[in-house]
């Protein structure tokens, strides 16, 4: 194998990573903040699909600006679904009963999503057709799809833009603060509750994003968030659960081992390096990569 | 939020979360039920839409012209069920509709995977089914019950790669290395085994990529990588899940890599691939199906395209239109809305005229004791300008065929 082949792999492992990266910081976000494991998220990942494809379509706007449009409207949608349903079996009560609640609950929204989709807009797949889709950028022996890299620096900025906003507003310490420990928090004047709302709204305003641009090369179907959630659970407990680095760096690695896996393995197996890995993380740190980080955003 | 609100929320919610198959319309009791299994959910939904298309054009046109003579003018009644997205679901489809109500004949369930757990309930349960499903296994395990009216992936193959390298051959461009690129789906397995066991080697074409996954498909890199280094003359091509196929395609322009694509099935033939990949990728690009329009049967074409809005026929419809036909047909020589009597009628059948044999090339329907048509040969089609056509055989060709250059 020479060196340049060997590259071709690894960069086109960290240009697939670069997505499922920014799909699993919602989920992670979602689960360090509200403790809701949301089995919908890569239903509303679909619903992104979709509206950019309508932007697309309809106003002409290009994908990848779309991807970013797509961000208010389910930040709203988060805090309506929030306010309406996840509002009522989070924050208080029997732990054990809420977790049985919340997972009927996004499974429950889950089937709505996925069959009322089929319904309304019809199986048929969809596509946006961009010239960078079939288009590369040459650097040296290498090849990088154009749609995928500008994927994956929008996801890059979009991670970066998270993590500020985490870190550096109020919000976003007020966030971290309610997941760290609601009861404290709210002795801060935090209202929890709220935050949740926010949490979820980020959530999955950020997969619908992902979403985005994935379509930018990816068919658009009804049925097309089986062929990713797995892989963000996997991502989000690699990573460490509820630590948007460790589902940032998790993406990024089942994205890289996917593509490295081919080396030794057939195709035909290529998932099975990711679950290979994702074991052997876990043996060896069961709390997964940033794991000290657990229970914070 | 009130008590009535959450009623109407709930009650919304088991609504959408319910299969897509209702509850039976209410129905004269003396009407002949035909069952369909196909995936209406999931990743091959679109496939089960097709088919459904087809069943309700042929019902329509048998129903406003009488319905079953034999039968007093039975008019015939779909039942469908959505398969989804598992071999489980479709057996659990296969059941509840076969148990739920008296059903003379089955349809289905596309997908070979599906259809050979389908076909399991159906000779359990005593109903005949008609599949177009490829994969030799199906009529290999001796049951009573199923009819295949494709020819099976092995005959397929080996077909197949007579017609190309003919095909090759002619236009001054022998095929020395091939590829076969594709899923690990029954059909496809069927297909590439005897490739890759006897088939190439015996015309002295050298395997240089061999590469199967199962769906989905992370990217398309590393396949298209190889095709690229190793330079094949023909890629054998089956990637039933759609966003796969794309994925490869889409690789194949990036790369530059120039070779002929021998698709293998129906699913390369459907209209939302002019869409996503647009119609100069696609271009000289042939698959090898059981079934496609044929020279003669524009005004079938037509009226599906009016009826349905589909830009065009293929064989998902087309098939399933000819099942229907053929199980009105076992009906009539039946004389009764029996499964048990359709079966025998079916395994009896010799049919050469009407639309179930005009649609089934090369045109006669007669089943051997498996329950495999005799004679099934099949059909090379090609996308020009955007649209499939058939181009061999040439007698019956819709298009001339064009070599890729």
């Amino acid at each position: 194998m020479v060196a340049s082949e060997l590259t071709q792999y690894v960069v086109t492992g960290l240009l697939v990573g670069g997505v499922y990266a920014l799909m699993s910081i919602g989920l992670a976000l979602i689960f360090g903040v509200m403790r809701v494991v949301n089995f919908a998220q890569g239903d509303f990942m679909m619903l992104g699909m979709y509206l950019t494809y309508y932007y697309a379509v309809v106003l002409g706007i290009d994908p990848l600006l779309g991807a970013l449009v797509t961000i208010p409207p389910f930040f709203v949608l988060g805090l309506l679904l929030h306010r309406v349903f996840l509002a009522r079996v989070t924050g208080g009560g029997d732990p054990n009963r809420e977790m049985d609640a919340q997972l009927i609950l996004t499974l429950g929204m889950s089937l709505i999503i996925t069959n009322a989709t089929t319904m309304i807009l019809s199986p048929m797949p969809r596509a946006i057709r961009t010239t960078y889709a079939t288009q590369a950028f040459a650097v040296g022996p290498l090849l990088l799809n154009q749609a995928r890299t500008y994927a994956f620096f929008m996801a890059l900025l979009l991670a970066a833009a998270v993590y500020v906003f985490l870190t550096r507003t109020d919000l976003g310490k007020a966030l971290r603060a309610a997941a760290d420990d609601p009861e404290a928090a709210s002795y801060q004047a935090i209202n929890v509750r709220a935050m949740h709302g926010v949490a979820f709204g980020v959530g999955i305003a950020l997969v619908a994003a992902a979403g985005g641009l994935l379509a930018t090369y990816y068919p658009i179907e009804p049925n097309v968030a089986v062929n990713f959630i797995v892989l963000m659970f996997v991502a989000v407990v690699l990573g460490g659960l509820g630590s948007i680095p460790g589902a940032f760096v998790g993406g990024l690695a089942i994205g890289l081992v996917q593509s490295l896996t081919l080396l030794i393995l057939p195709l035909q197996l290529q998932n099975v390096g990711v679950f290979v890995a994702f074991l052997l993380v876990l043996y060896v740190r069961p709390q997964g990569l940033f794991g000290r980080r657990a229970r914070t955003v | 939020m009130s008590l009535l609100a959450r009623s109407i929320a709930l009650a919304l919610a088991s609504l959408l979360a319910l299969p897509l198959a209702g509850p039976p319309p209410v129905i004269a009791a003396d009407d002949f039920k035909i069952a369909l299994v196909v995936p209406l959910s999931g990743r091959w939904a679109r496939q089960g839409q097709l088919k459904k298309m087809g069943a309700e054009m042929a019902i329509e046109e048998i129903n406003s012209q009488g319905g079953i003579k034999a039968l007093g003018g039975a008019k015939i009644v779909l039942r469908e069920a959505d398969a989804g997205d598992s071999v489980e679901k479709a057996v659990s489809a296969a059941q509840r509709i076969l148990t739920r109500e008296k059903i003379s004949a089955g349809i289905g369930s596309w997908l070979s995977s599906f259809t050979l757990g389908v076909t399991e309930v159906a000779e359990r349960l005593q109903v005949p089914w008609l599949s177009l499903s490829y994969a030799d296994s199906i009529t290999e395990r001796g049951f009573k019950y199923t009819f295949q009216t494709s020819p099976v992936s092995s005959a397929q193959a080996e077909q197949a790669l007579e017609l190309v390298v003919e095909l090759a051959k002619r236009n001054n461009q022998p095929i020395r290395k091939a590829a076969v690129v594709g899923d690990n789906t029954a059909a496809t397995v069927f297909f590439f085994k005897p490739l890759r066991e006897k088939l190439l080697q015996a015309k002295g074409i050298e395997l240089v990529v061999d590469e199967v996954w199962t769906p989905p498909l992370a990217d398309a890199t590393s396949i298209v990588q190889k095709l690229r280094s190793t330079q094949p003359d023909l890629v054998f091509y089956g990637a039933t899940n759609f966003p796969d196929s794309i994925q490869v395609l889409q690789k194949v322009k990036e790369f530059g890599v120039k070779t002929h694509i021998q698709g293998v099935g129906a699913w390369l033939v459907t209209p939302e691939y002019v869409k996503t990949v647009g119609k100069e990728l696609l271009d000289n690009i042939q698959t090898v199906v059981a079934a496609h329009p044929l020279k003669g049967q524009e005004e079938l074409v037509k009226k599906f395209v009016q009826r349905t809005g589909e830009p065009f026929m293929t064989q998902d419809p087309l098939v399933t239109y000819a099942h229907v036909w053929l199980i009105k047909e076992a009906a009539e020589q039946a004389k009764s809305a029996d499964p048990k009597a359709i079966r025998d009628a079916l395994a009896k059948i010799d049919l050469s005229t009407g639309p179930a044999a005009s649609t089934l090339y090369p045109g006669r329907i007669r089943f051997d004791e498996r329950g495999r048509r005799i004679g099934a040969v099949p059909l090379i089609v090609q996308w020009q300008n955007g649209e499939p056509f058939t181009v061999v055989p040439a007698n019956l060709a819709t298009r001339p065929v064009v070599w890729h250059k």
